[in-house]
């Protein structure tokens, strides 16, 4: 497919939460002017204050020149709403992972922007055809799913629905690679390809440790051994376990049902107990600070 | 104390074990040579979807000693029912051949048969005389890391055959998205399909659970005979046909 030779120049990000502003870093690390809509000022100070941090430490450790850091800070703008946004040719929205949301963001998105600015959502579990069917042109609208932590993570599904042009998901998956990112294109199916290929890691897991065929650690101790990095319960205590299980339910929600997918009542269990990973200082481990 | 270790099995993971052992300073012999010699174990890879697995296991049983200990592949069956195939069944070691090259741990189970005999631990020293670091789990087919292997690779290739995304594409986003070390792809072609299709049908049979299913795509590759490097073909066309590694 040939590709539209696609020029950004002016683009924008919706919600300045952890996905939001990785994206917005990524953006502005790449030379970018963003402009990011949040519901207050103060919420985006809040997140801008947290990347700083980020940024800050790594001048302190040298991976960043001091100048680097003022020219990325310099290039985010605070907008208040999306009919403020100044001339957009790609919006990338990550908001809260709610139908019904996104799809009350994307129409205001299609009736405040021209007809050619690219419309994306950064959803890692909703349907892209159901979020660009609110628009008026969801030829324009596609998936671009980032990976957390963004500014770390290479990959990034380019997600086409039922009604994007191909030759958009072309175009976007080269300007991708032009961020330093690895872009794959894939379909608009449940969980799209890494949360529903990587499923079976975890829910099996659990099937393993639940019937009593191995202990969580040997488990971690197996497959480490195995050559992955980390084993599947430490990585959900560093994912959070309610992070994954909110995954593993969409994704078997999303296929009907198919018992390839069934989650574990113990998953269930664990975000019933407060036990959420690191975050909360237990999961499947402890971490005593 | 013989070095002999009989080794059934045949293809890539037979090669693979022999080397294996060699290179410990065992001397790997086949089942027809068993005629004339000791050993100090038997070794068998077979993943046991066919009768091979149970005709040479019996062959093999009834050339050597009560006392020898019997390795034996638990990709598609039990222990407990492999050791239901022997006329002394509390040898028998259920264990993983999959990077048995590779893998510093070697998982091991231990058939129902011999939970009670006293020493049936005695038959672990022989793997970690080999310098590997032990782990006894439960008998199932595929034990721990085959099994979670086999459920990725069956999802990756439900994905492609749904035309989700490239075999390529699928491969670089499990290795960027989730670090995984080989992309679910390129690791059962290393594998060998027929060896994921053994546990996934293991499981799916002992368990009666749709959702060991195996992708109707890893069927069809078996029967082409596209199942993996050994073969020179498996998701990817492989060059250097015939490796035998």
């Amino acid at each position: 497919m040939k590709s539209e030779g696609l020029r950004i120049q002016r683009p924008a990000v919706i919600g300045a939460g952890t996905m939001g502003m990785g994206i917005v870093e990524v953006l502005a690390g790449n030379g970018f002017s963003v402009q990011v809509v949040e519901l207050s000022q103060d919420l985006f100070n809040d997140a801008l204050q947290k990347m700083d941090k980020r940024l800050l430490r790594r001048v302190e450790k040298g991976k960043m020149a001091a100048r680097e850091r003022e020219e990325i800070l310099g290039r985010i703008r605070y907008v208040p709403a999306i009919n403020n946004l100044d001339q957009v040719d790609l919006v990338i929205e990550a908001v809260v992972e709610n139908l019904a949301v996104k799809q009350e963001v994307f129409k205001d998105l299609g009736a405040c922007t021209s007809p050619d600015t690219i419309l994306a959502s950064n959803t890692s579990s909703l349907s892209i055809t159901g979020i660009a069917a609110k628009t008026t042109r969801p030829e324009r609208v596609l998936g671009l799913h980032f990976f957390n932590p963004v500014p770390r993570m290479a990959l990034v599904e380019v997600v086409a629905g039922m009604a994007t042009s191909p030759a958009l998901v072309e175009a976007v998956s080269e300007w991708i690679r032009t961020l330093g990112k690895e872009p794959v294109k894939v379909k608009d199916v449940p969980g799209f390809l890494v949360n529903r290929v990587a499923r079976p890691f975890h829910t099996e897991a659990y099937r393993i440790v639940q019937e009593g065929t191995a202990g969580k650690a040997q488990v971690d101790r197996i497959i480490r051994s195995a050559g992955f990095k980390m084993g599947p319960f430490e990585l959900q205590d560093l994912i959070g376990i309610d992070i994954n299980y909110a995954a593993s339910v969409s994704v078997y929600e999303g296929y009907f049902h198919d018992p390839r997918f069934r989650p574990h009542f113990v998953q269930q269990r664990m975000v019933e107990s407060g036990a959420l990973g690191r975050k909360t200082g237990k999961g499947h481990y402890s971490y005593e600070s | 104390m013989s070095r002999n270790i009989a080794v059934l099995g045949k293809g890539s993971l037979f090669t693979a074990v022999c080397r294996f052992l060699r290179e410990r300073g065992f001397a790997p012999l086949t089942l027809e040579q068993l005629a004339d010699h000791d050993v100090c174990a038997v070794v068998d890879v077979n993943p046991g979807v066919d009768g091979q697995k149970r005709q040479q296991l019996q062959l093999a049983e009834a050339r050597i000693s009560p006392q020898t200990p019997i390795y034996t592949s638990t990709l598609h069956r039990t222990a407990t029912e492999i050791a239901s195939w022997l006329s002394v069944p509390e040898r028998v070691v259920g264990f993983s051949p999959l990077g048995l090259e590779q893998f510093p741990v070697l998982e091991v189970a231990c058939p129902l048969q011999a939970e009670e005999v006293k020493g049936w631990d005695q038959h672990l020293r022989l793997a970690e005389s080999w310098g590997k670091q032990v782990e006894r789990v439960g008998d199932q087919p595929g034990l721990v890391f085959p099994r979670i292997l086999s459920l990725l690779v069956n999802e990756a290739a439900f994905a492609l055959s749904e035309g989700i995304s490239s075999k390529e594409e699928i491969d670089t986003a499990m290795k960027k998205g989730t670090n995984f070390p080989f992309g679910p792809l390129e690791w059962a072609d290393r594998v060998g399909i027929e060896q994921i299709a053994a546990v996934l049908e293991g499981m799916q049979r002992e368990w009666g659970d749709d959702r060991y299913r195996p992708a109707p795509l890893l069927k069809k590759m078996i029967y082409a005979g596209y199942v993996g490097i050994a073969a020179g073909r498996g998701f990817y066309h492989y060059q250097d046909a015939k490796l035998g590694g």
